[in-house]
C-alpha cells in the first residue's frame, strides 16, 4: 500500500477538495478476473491503490495434500488456467526431480513443444484482452481465430483445450496422434505473417503509442526489489530467464533469444511478448524437426512414494513469468506440503508502485499489461 | 384571401410538411439500418458473421432490438430530476433531426421551392446548422446530472467538454468551403461547386483536402464515437452519462448519436463532397454519371446516398480498427493540434483567394 | 533524410492507414464463424466427453473411483454365486457420478485395467447443458449404460 501524503491535496478552493474512494470492483468487464482494487482518486488522479484478492481461493495447495502425486495434475491445470500445459511442466518436473526420474528423451522433446504452443497461446490471449481494453476491438477476433487452431492441436493430443491434464510423472501419457506434426507444422509455418498482421495494427499505431509508452513506469530495481519476473522483469531490462538461467527439458538443446528492452514501460512489454511469440514459434519449429523415437514413459514404481525426507524446488518459465512448485515428501504417496509460487501473486504487487500518480485509464492499461489471471494468485 | 388558402398554404405549409415527415421517417431508417450494419459490418471486419438469425441475413435485427427496447420497464431512479430525466434525450435527437430541414438532399427544380428536394433553403443555411448542433451538448449535461449519480455527471460532463472543444475547429473547417463558394446557403455551396467544375475538397490543394480532414476528425469526436469514445466506453471506470437509462430513453440517446453521424456526413457531403453531384462535375464525357434516364432529380438524390453511406462506412470502419484517445489526449488533440491546423487553413485559404482574385 | 521520411509519417497518418488496409482485407476472407446449430464443431478423437459405461466389461476394481482427484465416482458391489456357471462373480450395485463436480480430466479411463476399457470419455459430447440441477447430472448405472449421445437440440444421436 503507497502511502500519499495528503495534505498536499488541501487547496484553498471555493468547493473544498476531498478525495473519492472508489471500489474497483471484483466483477469489472477490466480487470480479467475478481481482482478487486480499493482506489482513492481525486478527481481523476490515483492518489492510492490497494488490491484485494482472495475472491477466487479454492484450497488449492490443500488438495494437492490429500491425493497421490499424479492425481494432483489435473488441480494444477486450474492455477493458471489460460496456460495450463506450463503449470502441469512445473509439477511434474518438481515430482519427478524429487523422486529422481529422469524422463526418456522423447517425452522431454513432447513436452518442450507442448509448452512452447501454450506461451503462444496465452500471449495471443493477452493481446486480446489488453487491446480490447485500450479500445481496439479488432485484435481480439483475429488472435481468437489463432488460438482456435492451437486448441485444436491440444486437443488432437490430449483430449481437452483448456484444462489440458497432458503430462505424468515420469513421461507423457499419450502419444501425438498421426498427422498432428505435419498440422503442427503447418500452423507455425504461416505463423508468423499473423504476428506481423497483429503488429500491423498496433505497433506503429499512434493512439497505441500514446496510451501506452510512458505508462506503468516499472524500475528494474523495485522490479527486482518485488520479485517480478517474465515479460515485466525483461520489459525493464533485466534479461532473466528461466529457460536460459536453470534449464529444464530440452532448452539447453534449443537455439533461441530473449527478448529484452530497456524502457520500463507498457509498449516496451507489448513488444516483449510479440517477440516471444515469435522466439516461440523458432522453438517449436526445432523441436518438431527433432523429435526422435523411443518411449514416453520412465520405468517407475506403480506406486510413487516420496522420500521420508526431501523436499525440491522447480521452477519453470510460464508465459506469465516464474511458475514454482516447492514440493516436501514425508514417504506417503501424498505430498507432505506442496507449494505454488505463482507469477502473478509478484506481479500484482508492483501494481500500486505503477499506477499511483497516473489517471484512471492508464490503470486499465497497465493492469493490461501485469497479465494477471486470478486462478493462481488466489490458488 | 382565396390565394393564401391556394397557393401560399400549399407551396409554404402542406408540401413542406410532407416532407418533413417523409424526411423523418426515411432518416430513421436508415439509422436504424445503420446499427445494423454497424454490427454486420463490425463482424465481417472482424473475420466473424454479424446477425444473421433474424430474418433473411439478420436484415429484421433493427426491428426485434426496437420491439425488445420497447417491452423494457420504465424506470427513473428515486432522487433523479424528473424533468430533465425525461428531457434529455429528446434534447439530443431534436437538434440532429432540426438540420435535416436545410440540407439539400437533391437538386433544386426550376418549379420553385415546392418540388425541390430539400425541405428550405435559408440563406444563412451553414450558420443554421452550425447553431443548431451546439445545442445537442445539452442533452448530454442534462442526462447526465439529472442521474442522481456522481459517474454519469461525470461522464456527462466530460463528454460535454468533448463536443464543446471539437465544435470550434468543425467550425472552422467549414470555413474554407464557404471562401471558396462566396455564401452561406447550403443549396448556393453546392451550385457554386457545379459552377467550378469540382468538389470543394480539391479546391485550392491541399487546404480543402485538410479542411475536410479536421472537419471529419472533429464529426467523429463530436458524435463520441471511437477512437474518441471515452465518455461511452464500457471498459472505464466512468460508466457514461447514460448509465441510468434503459428502455427506450436509452434508445433514444443511441438514435440521436446515430443521427449526429447521420447530419455530420450529410454536412460533409454537401460541404465537400458535391452534394448531389456527380463525381466530376464538369468532365463531359463522365456526363452518362449523370443517369439522365432518372426522372427528377432522382439522380441526385441517388448520388447524394450513395455519399452518405460511404461516410457511414468509414465511421464504422474507424471504430473496428483503432485504439481509444485517453482522455487528456483528446482535448489535447482538439485544442493543440486541431484548432492551429484548422486556422491554418482559413488563413491559407483566404490568402489564396486574395492573391488570385 | 530519415526525419523527413518520419515527419511525412507523423503528418501523412500512415500509420492509421496501414491499420485500416488490414482491417479492409479482412473484409473480403472468409468467415471463421461455425453456424451451430447447424453446423457443429466435431471433437476429436480423443475428446473428453460424457462417459459411457460399459458393465459387462467391468471387472468392478473400483481403481477409477480409486483414482479420481475429487472422489466422485461411488462404487458398491457384492460377490454372489451364479448358478448357471457355479462361480463367484461380483455384481455391481451402485454405479453413480456426480457430473456436477467431474473435471473430465480422465484419470478414470486411464486407471481402468480391461482391454477395451470399461469407462471411457471419448464420447465426443459436450452438450451437457440441462434445465434443472438434479437432471442428467447426478448418473447412475442404468443412466451411463443408456446414456443417449445426442446434443439436447436435434433427435439425431450420436453414438
Amino acid at each position: 500500500m503507497v502511502e500519499v501524503d495528503s495534505s498536499d491535496l488541501s487547496r484553498d478552493t471555493l468547493f473544498g477538495v476531498e478525495e473519492m474512494e472508489i471500489n474497483f470492483g471484483p466483477q469489472h468487464p477490466a480487470t480479467h478476473g475478481v481482482l478487486r482494487l480499493k482506489l482513492k482518486v481525486d478527481g481523476e488522479r490515483i492518489v492510492d491503490c490497494y488490491p484485494v484478492i482472495g475472491y477466487l481461493h479454492r484450497g488449492t495447495e490443500k488438495l494437492f495434500e490429500l491425493h497421490p502425486f499424479f492425481q494432483n495434475v489435473p488441480h494444477t491445470d486450474r492455477l493458471d488456467y489460460v496456460a495450463a500445459a506450463t503449470n502441469n511442466l512445473a509439477y511434474v518436473g518438481a515430482v519427478e526431480k524429487l523422486l529422481g526420474i529422469v524422463v526418456p528423451p522423447r517425452a522431454s522433446y513432447i513436452r518442450t513443444l507442448l509448452s512452447e504452443l501454450q506461451r503462444v497461446s496465452s500471449h495471443l490471449l493477452w493481446l486480446a484482452t489488453h487491446a480490447i481494453d485500450i479500445g481496439a476491438m479488432t485484435p481480439f477476433f483475429y488472435t481468437f481465430r489463432e488460438r482456435e487452431i492451437i486448441l485444436d492441436l491440444f486437443e488432437e493430443y490430449c483430449g481437452a483445450r483448456l484444462t489440458l491434464n497432458c503430462m505424468r510423472p515420469g513421461g507423457q501419457p499419450y502419444d501425438l496422434p498421426v498427422g498432428w506434426v505435419e498440422r503442427c507444422a503447418e500452423f507455425v509455418g504461416g505463423f508468423p505473417e499473423k504476428i506481423d498482421e497483429y503488429e500491423g495494427l498496433l505497433t506503429e499505431n499512434r493512439i497505441w503509442k500514446k496510451r501506452t509508452v510512458g505508462i506503468g513506469i516499472l524500475s528494474p530495481e523495485m522490479a527486482l526489489d518485488y520479485a517480478v519476473t517474465g515479460p515485466m522483469l525483461r520489459g525493464s531490462g533485466i534479461g532473466l530467464d528461466v529457460r536460459k538461467a536453470m534449464p529444464y527439458e530440452m532448452y539447453d538443446q534449443m537455439d533461441f533469444d530473449v527478448p529484452v528492452f530497456y524502457n520500463c514501460d507498457t509498449y516496451d512489454r507489448y513488444l516483449v511478448r510479440m517477440e516471444e511469440m515469435r522466439q516461440s514459434t523458432r522453438i517449436v519449429q526445432q523441436c518438431l524437426e527433432e523429435l526422435p523415437e523411443g518411449p514416453l514413459m520412465a520405468k517407475r514404481p506403480r506406486v510413487l512414494k516420496a522420500p521420508k525426507e526431501g523436499d525440491v524446488y522447480h521452477a519453470v518459465e510460464a508465459p506469465k513469468g516464474e511458475i514454482g512448485f516447492y514440493i516436501v515428501g514425508n514417504g506417503t504417496p501424498n505430498p507432505h506440503r506442496c507449494r505454488v509460487r505463482p507469477p502473478s501473486f509478484y506481479n500484482i504487487q508492483v501494481l500500486p508502485e505503477m499506477v499511483v500518480g497516473g489517471l484512471i485509464a492508464d490503470l486499465i492499461a497497465v493492469i493490461g499489461t501485469t497479465d494477471v489471471v486470478l486462478g493462481e494468485v488466489d490458488r | 384571401m382565396g390565394d393564401f388558402f391556394g397557393e401560399t398554404l400549399y407551396v409554404y405549409a402542406v408540401v413542406p410538411f410532407i416532407k418533413i415527415i417523409a424526411a423523418i421517417v426515411v432518416v430513421l431508417t436508415i439509422i436504424a439500418y445503420t446499427t445494423f450494419a454497424e454490427r454486420k459490418i463490425l463482424g465481417f471486419l472482424q473475420v466473424r458473421m454479424g446477425p444473421n438469425r433474424v430474418g433473411p441475413w439478420g436484415l429484421l435485427q433493427p426491428i426485434a432490438d426496437v420491439a425488445k427496447l420497447l417491452g423494457k420497464e420504465d424506470v427513473i431512479p428515486n432522487r433523479a430530476v424528473k424533468w430533465a430525466y425525461v428531457l434529455a434525450p429528446c434534447l439530443v435527437v431534436g437538434p440532429a433531426l432540426l438540420i435535416l430541414s436545410v440540407i439539400p438532399f437533391g437538386p433544386p427544380s426550376s418549379k420553385g421551392v415546392a418540388s425541390s428536394w430539400f425541405i428550405t433553403d435559408v440563406n444563412v443555411g451553414l450558420l443554421l446548422v452550425v447553431a443548431i448542433a451546439s445545442i445537442g451538448v445539452y442533452g448530454l449535461l442534462l442526462g447526465g446530472w439529472a442521474s442522481n449519480n456522481k459517474f454519469s455527471m461525470m461522464g456527462g460532463l466530460r463528454a460535454a467538454a468533448q463536443m464543446i472543444s471539437y465544435e470550434v475547429p468543425q467550425g472552422f473547417s467549414l470555413v474554407v468551403p464557404l471562401l471558396m463558394a462566396g455564401t452561406l446557403s447550403l443549396v448556393g455551396i453546392v451550385e457554386a461547386q457545379l459552377t467550378q467544375g469540382r468538389w470543394f475538397i480539391f479546391g485550392f490543394f491541399p487546404f480543402g483536402l485538410l479542411a475536410f480532414f479536421i472537419y471529419f476528425v472533429a464529426g467523429v469526436a463530436e458524435s463520441n464515437r471511437n477512437p474518441f469514445d471515452l465518455p461511452e466506453a464500457e471498459s472505464e471506470l466512468v460508466a457514461g452519462f447514460h448509465t441510468e437509462y434503459s428502455g427506450m430513453r436509452f434508445a433514444l440517446f443511441f438514435l440521436g448519436e446515430y443521427a449526429n453521424m447521420i447530419v455530420i456526413s450529410a454536412v460533409a457531403v454537401t460541404m465537400f463532397l458535391g452534394g448531389w453531384l456527380r463525381p466530376f462535375p464538369s468532365v463531359e464525357w463522365l456526363s452518362f454519371l449523370d443517369l439522365a434516364f432518372l426522372p427528377a432529380g432522382l439522380a441526385g438524390l441517388l448520388w447524394f446516398l450513395i455519399k452518405l453511406l460511404a461516410f457511414l462506412f468509414v465511421y464504422i470502419w474507424f471504430r473496428g480498427t483503432f485504439p481509444r484517445y485517453r482522455f487528456d489526449q483528446l482535448m489535447d488533440l482538439g485544442w493543440k493540434w486541431l484548432i492551429p491546423a484548422s486556422v491554418l487553413a482559413v488563413v491559407a485559404t483566404s490568402l489564396w483567394k486574395v492573391v488570385l482574385l | 533524410m530519415s526525419w523527413i521520411k518520419r515527419f511525412l509519417d507523423k503528418i501523412l497518418l500512415l500509420d492509421l492507414f496501414a491499420g485500416l488496409g488490414i482491417t479492409f482485407r479482412h473484409l473480403l476472407k472468409k468467415k471463421v464463424t461455425v453456424q451451430y446449430p447447424e453446423e457443429r464443431m466435431e471433437p476429436a478423437h480423443r475428446f473428453r466427453g460424457m462417459f459411457r459405461l460399459d458393465e459387462e466389461r467391468c471387472i468392478k476394481c473400483t481403481l477409477c473411483a480409486r483414482d479420481c482427484p475429487i472422489d466422485i465416482i461411488y462404487i458398491d458391489w457384492h460377490q454372489e454365486v451364479n448358478p448357471e456357471t457355479e462361480k463367484k462373480e461380483k455384481l455391481l450395485d451402485r454405479f453413480d457420478i456426480d457430473i456436477q463436480r467431474c473435471m473430465f480430466c480422465g484419470l478414470c479411463e486411464e486407471a481402468c485395467p480391461t482391454n477395451p476399457k470399461s469407462i471411457w470419455l471419448t464420447s465426443k459430447t459436450y452438450e451437457l447443458a440441462s434445465y434443472e440441477r438434479w437432471q442428467n447430472l447426478y448418473v447412475d448405472k442404468a443412466e451411463l449404460e443408456d446414456w443417449r449421445v445426442r446434443p439436447a437440440y436435434t433427435d439425431e444421436e450420436i453414438v
